[in-house]
């Protein structure tokens, strides 16, 4: 979790100095400052425009103080192109200090994310005809951004990389250097928001992107396929199988170390309901035949099973296991942590009672993308 | 200039404390005051519950005395107003985890950067009691007229009078029923406040939208046509230093009745 906590953010604000030898001037008075050293700096720019070069040595004046400039918050598109270019984040930084825990985004409902995808589809067919760049709205979580918006940048991204194409081959660059020295040091968080990105480049412009995808690779690291959200198959079953043949060949994009891993785990099973105030920690997995109700704390270093209504906070995979699952007839957790990613429950579906009923569909969260996102065993 | 730690307490439980806690800290926050809501009922929270913040929080307050986070990092933001910050209480270890030194520093820690640093405090008066004053200089005493209320908030105000800290309390007496007072069926707001000798601050009629709001984690002051939320804005007006002519919650529910204040309040305004 210490990952998302942002504690090593310092914002500096130069929303109100206007031309680019102001801003490396206040700058330099406020990089002598002993707190901003070792830290990730968000710098908030008001409307100027940036070229690469200025960009460039804004970074270097950064980077001799032993910090990396993390991401821009910029109203000017120049800029923006430009930091993106540069592989620097660009995102709205809130006025507040950063250092309080990001907000924590709601989980997904399965049908959701389904909708998300098919609306980014529809959108993106229609951007051609518009002419109009909406603004990014503030949002709480970033990755809710317009995806017009970020069909947009992509567009741009990948016009900025095309150039740069041309560029590396007639001469040897700095610049690529110092890009993938970013992206390295970028928090997961972070990171986890440039994939997102990186798949609606993915959706917004299949061909394109396939011209460029190991420069795509080099800035944003690898990128995850954004297939197979609804493979519901569990690998358990072709691992079994090959153990009675005596043969434990696994393709490894099936079957990872993790995987294995939490097979290994033991599991404990508890047949009570678990009541608010009562907590279960376990190096291992976890199965319960019971309600879990709210204010419970459920961590397991595996995948945490309810045979009940999950209420409470469920945290699985604590060992920072991304393959861990929480499972649950009802899913209606206060929270759910998976890892090192954590959801809240979405106040669309604070529900005070929960009806009781004999049909329930079970439900079951994992992390696709970074986020967490629940889906219904119903198939 | 440092901000106001008020404690609110009350000795018995349920007669509105939480309640009471979150509706003046979002009051005083929508008069634009910056506001921290501590809850210090470790075990039994339900501040988070009222105010709908509980699918937000990740770090509570005894996760800060322990130090395994920033203060900063423990404070939830209300939904909607950004004035308005909770700091929670764990739900899952008991009043022994946090001691009165501990909880003084952070509200001295707090009262530097709030207005002010509202305590919601356990009912008792045992650790978690003595625990929640500790910080605090001021403090507000909940009670609802009845007797077992009442004796039990006159044995806090001794234990509040014998305090170090604690430079003032006041008075504040919640479910009033005007119509059972009428009926003498129910202690008025007079006979509380001569019984307790102690100033008031405010008074909030019994009002079943209180328990909706409770429900929806939505704080009543939010319903700007319930009277139970007009009384506690008028509180929060009150504790920075307004003079608030007390609230006539002697609404009649009937027509005929509300014509005939109507009348009257015409024909006092007529003499005037």
């Amino acid at each position: 979790m210490e990952q998302f906590l942002n504690e090593n953010m310092y914002t500096i604000d130069l929303g109100d100095v206007n031309t680019a030898p102001e801003i490396i001037f206040e700058l330099s008075s406020i990089l002598d400052k002993e707190e901003a050293r070792n830290k990730r700096i968000c710098l908030k720019l008001g409307s100027v425009d940036l070229n690469q070069a200025q960009l460039l040595s804004i970074k270097s004046l950064i980077n001799g103080i032993d910090s990396t400039l993390s991401c821009v918050d910029t109203k000017s598109i120049d800029t923006e192109k430009v930091a993106l270019s540069l592989g620097i984040i660009v995102s709205k930084i809130s006025a507040e200090n950063v250092s309080e825990v990001a907000p924590a985004m709601p989980y997904k409902m399965a049908d959701e994310l389904k909708e998300e995808v098919q609306q980014k589809e529809d959108e993106t067919d229609s951007i051609v005809e518009e002419t109009d760049i909406p603004q990014i709205q503030n949002n709480e979580n970033i990755v809710d951004v317009d995806f017009r918006e970020l069909a947009k940048q992509a567009e741009q991204i990948v016009a900025e990389i095309e150039e740069k194409v041309s560029e590396f081959s007639d001469e040897n660059s700095i610049e690529q250097d110092a890009t993938t020295d970013i992206v390295e040091e970028a928090p997961i968080q972070e990171e986890q928001i440039v994939e997102a990105e990186n798949n609606e480049v993915e959706e917004a412009n299949p061909t394109k992107v396939n011209d460029v995808q190991d420069e795509l690779d080099v800035i944003f690291g690898s990128t995850p396929s954004a297939a197979a959200f609804y493979d519901m198959e569990q690998p358990t079953e072709i691992y079994e199988e090959r153990e009675e043949i005596g043969e434990l060949v696994v393709p490894e994009d099936e079957y990872t170390k993790e995987d294995i891993e939490l097979e290994g785990f033991p599991t404990k099973y508890i047949k009570q309901t678990i009541r608010s105030g009562q907590v279960i920690n376990y190096e291992g997995n976890i199965v319960i035949i019971g309600d879990c109700h709210p204010g419970c704390e459920i961590t397991a270093f595996g995948d945490i099973t309810v045979w009940g209504v999950l209420s409470g906070i469920a945290h699985a995979g604590a060992s920072g296991n991304q393959k861990a699952k929480v499972r649950a007839l009802k899913m209606n957790a206060i929270q759910l942590r998976i890892a090192n990613c954590y959801s809240r429950r979405p106040d669309s579906l604070n529900t005070v009672y929960i009806e009781k009923t004999n049909s329930f569909t079970p439900e079951e969260a994992r992390i696709v993308n970074g986020e967490i996102v629940v889906f219904k065993m119903n198939d | 200039m440092a901000g106001r730690v008020i404690v609110i307490t009350s000795g018995k439980g349920g007669v509105g404390k939480t309640t009471t806690s979150a509706n003046i800290g979002t009051a005083l926050a929508k008069n634009g005051h910056s506001v921290v809501l501590i809850d210090t009922d470790i075990g039994l929270r339900n501040l988070d519950l009222l105010l709908g913040l509980e699918n937000r929080i990740v770090y509570t307050l005894v996760d800060v005395v322990e130090e395994r986070c920033k203060l900063k990092q423990a404070l939830v933001k209300d939904k909607k107003n950004p004035n308005l910050c909770l700091l929670a209480a764990a739900q899952t270890r008991d009043k022994s985890s946090v001691s009165a030194e501990q909880l003084k520093k952070i509200t001295d820690k707090l009262k530097k950067d709030y207005d002010f640093v509202l305590v919601d405090c356990p009912a008792g008066i045992e650790q978690g009691f003595q625990t929640a004053i500790a910080g605090a200089s001021e403090a507000i005493v909940v009670t609802t007229p009845e007797m077992s209320a009442v004796r039990d908030a006159d044995r806090i105000i001794g234990l509040l009078e014998a305090a170090e800290g604690v430079e003032s309390y006041k008075l504040l007496i919640n479910r009033v029923r005007p119509s059972m007072i009428k009926s003498n069926d129910m202690m008025s707001v007079e006979d509380v406040e001569n019984i307790l000798s102690c100033q008031k601050i405010g008074v909030i009629p019994e009002d079943t939208g209180i328990i909706t709001s409770t429900n929806r984690g939505e704080p009543i002051v939010n319903n700007e046509k319930s009277l139970a939320g007009k009384a506690y804005l008028n509180v929060a007006r009150r504790i920075n230093g307004e003079e608030v002519p007390f609230l006539d919650i002697d609404e009649p529910k009937d027509i005929v009745g509300k014509l005939k204040k109507f009348f009257s309040s015409l024909g006092k305004q007529g003499k005037e």
